[in-house]
């Protein structure tokens, strides 16, 4: 099989015309190769590497290195990559916007990421901010959400955010949630659940009112995982295990219900798995042990297959359509 | 071997895939793509990837509780390890004939559920292989893997078995070449050929049903000629075979026929990949590459890992974007253009929150740039 065949077969089929069908073969072998997605992960493997390398090299050699050179030179690159992605910006607008400028994004990443890296600088060297971490944390957050929406730029919204959660005293990049936090902490457990139901309802608000409504998933996605998680590990570990029971299957069910309306399967799978966790968890908290020897391994073996027919059955339940 | 899914419909979906391009690139007209859609029919069942893991995970969970349940009747019957080899042989039965049944009843394709049982089928067969030979010598295994794994590939094309197959393989051929002294020194050689071997014969075969097994062939025979030749992993993986203890691993034979293929096969990758508009060979030669850029690193270099993260950093800010200025119109058949939308926004959103957007001055020590851990973002393009 090959695209020679194809076309062979659609032209006997009269699907295409013999012109069309010759036509559609000289472009599939003269169509230019596009590297461009190969050019844009070595452009962002490169911001990565380069900001983290920095980061170090600066604070090893923070004795040796003039500071002002430092502080100069990081200065004068964020600034350069703030005002090229200023020039190349597109006019503000509620919706996504095509960038038609191929690097400014890439730009106002890397000029965000020096930032961090210049005001970091700026504060073990000469304490800025003093003891008030809060404000060092607080100052880009700020920045950041004013860049991402200004630039229409979701990798910063979600670096924002991140800044936002550890202005609160949490980690919330997503393969971190478990180990950058201390859970065990209950005020942290319950800030964990508040600040992800209002990422939430940001994301809730950003759809309803199409304000970059494209920006949702970020908010939903992060805000969403932040408390599902933090409400199972209460639910764990706490005693008032019928409130965080409570927050967690609505957690659940607003997931599934989310993913019903956009379509957006990937709410769906955490809807399935955080609810099954809770619903689990709860079953076996309840029961008496000598119930749970009896039932145990069938338990697990019946719900899951059920679970299995629910997600193969998921479009015709949920009413999906597509 | 028998295919499991319709392989008539397998060809459609290929079909149907270069005609949306078409339609992308206005070469169809939308009654034309409906024209095909209706004459080239399938109609597998094809959730999307969040369903599928879900699917994955909880069919995965069925089976093994499955397996427990059966064990509380079976084994008690049982002395010894007859009952273990009896659970296995009695679930890899029920497994293979539910994943039947399933493909042919719900018209499964590669959903999530079929691999699972699929692989859950073949893991219980070779539980009684390794009760009845106590540990047995790696050739052996190997080949005995591989009497189940090939025909499960034939069968199924499934991308987890040709993963498995190819590397039983290869470790099958390092293991019997070992054996002996001329063999245990030409190994490495002996990996490029087999690779080299099974890249080209790869090539020659064109066929829809295992296409997405062909392209992991390729890639893995790319990345098994190219680790053959790496100076690297013939000098650790030598010291290693000779029971060398000590921080250096010492020097190798042919040092400099290793020095040359370490520098030029990623060299050859990446322009064989863009003369053959090849993303296979280009990638890999890309990662290739990188790994070359290591292995100088480990002998000779004098930067620290910071140094060179940086300096790697602003090298590959500059190419790139020395690349994307150059390519602002087509040149050479290359073009920057977008080939399709943007489907993985969203996941590069959160790569930035993960690596990136660390808060600048926890503790008043750790810097911006964040922690840097697994960088295995640039794969998930």
């Amino acid at each position: 099989m090959s695209v020679k065949t194809i076309l062979a077969d659609l032209e006997e089929k009269k699907i295409i015309s013999s012109e069309q069908s010759s036509l559609i073969e000289t472009y599939e072998i003269s169509k230019p190769f596009s590297v461009h997605w190969e050019l844009r992960s070595i452009l962002y493997l490169g911001i990565l590497f380069f900001t983290s390398g920095l980061g170090v090299i600066i604070y090893q050699n923070i004795d040796t290195i003039g500071h002002q050179v430092i502080i100069g030179l990081i200065a004068i690159l964020t600034l350069f990559c703030f005002v090229y992605a200023f020039r190349n910006k597109n006019e503000f607008t509620w919706d996504e916007v095509e960038s038609s400028n191929k690097l400014s994004e890439y730009a106002l990443l890397l000029g965000c990421t020096a930032f961090l890296v210049m005001e970091g600088y700026l504060q073990f060297q000469y304490r800025v901010f003093g003891s008030k971490y809060g404000l060092a944390v607080f100052i880009p957050t700020v920045l950041f959400f004013f860049c991402a929406y200004f630039f229409d730029h979701r990798g910063v919204l979600s670096m924002a955010i991140t800044g936002l959660a550890s202005w609160l005293g949490l980690t919330i990049a997503p393969l971190s949630l478990l180990s950058g936090n201390d859970f065990t902490d209950l005020r942290i457990i319950s800030t964990a659940i508040f600040l992800g139901v209002a990422l939430i309802a940001v994301g809730w608000l950003t759809m309803k009112r199409d304000l970059k409504a494209h920006f949702s998933f970020t908010y939903f996605f992060l805000g969403g995982n932040l408390a599902a998680i933090a409400s199972l590990i209460g639910l764990f570990n706490e005693g008032i295990k019928i409130m965080f029971f409570l927050s967690a299957a609505a957690l659940s069910a607003f997931f599934i219900y989310y993913s019903r309306q956009k379509h957006a399967l990937v709410f769906l799978l955490m809807g399935v798995i955080y609810g099954y966790i809770v619903v689990t968890y709860t079953i076996f908290n309840i029961l008496p042990d000598d119930a749970l020897s009896l039932i145990g391994i069938s338990y697990f073996m019946l719900t899951s297959i059920g679970v299995i027919f629910f997600l193969l059955n998921v479009k015709k339940i949920l009413g999906i359509k597509k | 071997m028998k295919k499991a899914y319709n392989t008539e419909w397998v060809t459609n979906i290929a079909i149907l895939q270069l005609a949306e391009s078409w339609l992308a690139k206005n070469m169809l007209t939308e009654d034309q793509f409906s024209l095909v859609k209706s004459s080239f029919p399938e109609n597998f069942y094809k959730p999307g990837i969040f369903v599928k893991i879900g699917l994955f995970i909880f069919t995965t969970v069925a089976c093994s509780f499955c397996g427990g349940f059966l064990s509380l009747f079976i084994l008690g019957a049982f002395d010894g390890d007859g009952g273990v080899s009896m659970v296995a042989i009695v679930l890899a039965i029920g497994f293979i004939l539910m994943l039947e049944f399933l493909i042919k009843d719900r018209k499964l394709f590669h959903s999530g559920v079929d691999n699972a049982l699929l692989y859950a089928g073949l893991g219980t067969m070779l539980v009684p292989f390794f009760v009845l030979f106590n540990n047995p010598p790696v050739w052996l295994s190997c080949c005995f893997a591989l009497t189940l794994v090939i025909p499960a590939f034939l069968r199924y094309a499934d991308l987890l078995t040709v993963f498995a197959a190819f590397v039983i393989l290869i470790t099958l051929i390092a293991n019997i070449m070992m054996k002996f002294t001329l063999g245990a020194a030409l190994v490495p050689f002996g990996i490029m050929l087999f690779s080299a071997l099974i890249y080209f014969v790869n090539r020659k075969i064109s066929s829809a049903y295992y296409a997405n097994c062909q392209l992991v062939i390729s890639t893995l025979c790319l990345i098994t000629f190219y680790f053959g030749g790496n100076y690297y992993c013939v000098r650790e993986g030598n010291a290693l075979l000779n029971d060398f203890i000590g921080p250096i691993a010492p020097q190798i034979p042919f040092a400099s026929i290793f020095y040359f293929s370490t520098l030029s096969i990623p060299i050859l990758y990446v322009i064989f990949g863009i003369r053959e508009k090849d993303r296979t060979l280009l990638i890999t030669g890309l990662l290739a590459f990188a790994f070359s850029v290591f292995t100088y690193r480990y002998y000779f270099g004098f930067l620290t890992p910071e140094q060179v993260l940086t300096t790697a950093g602003i090298s590959m800010i500059v190419f790139s974007v020395a690349v994307i200025q150059f390519l602002k119109t087509p040149k050479l058949s290359l073009t920057d253009e977008k080939m399709g939308k943007r489907k993985l926004a969203n996941l590069e959103a959160l790569i930035a929150s993960q690596h990136l957007g660390q808060s600048p001055m926890e503790k008043g020590v750790e810097f911006g740039g964040g922690n840097f851990g697994g960088g295995g973002a640039g794969s998930g393009y």
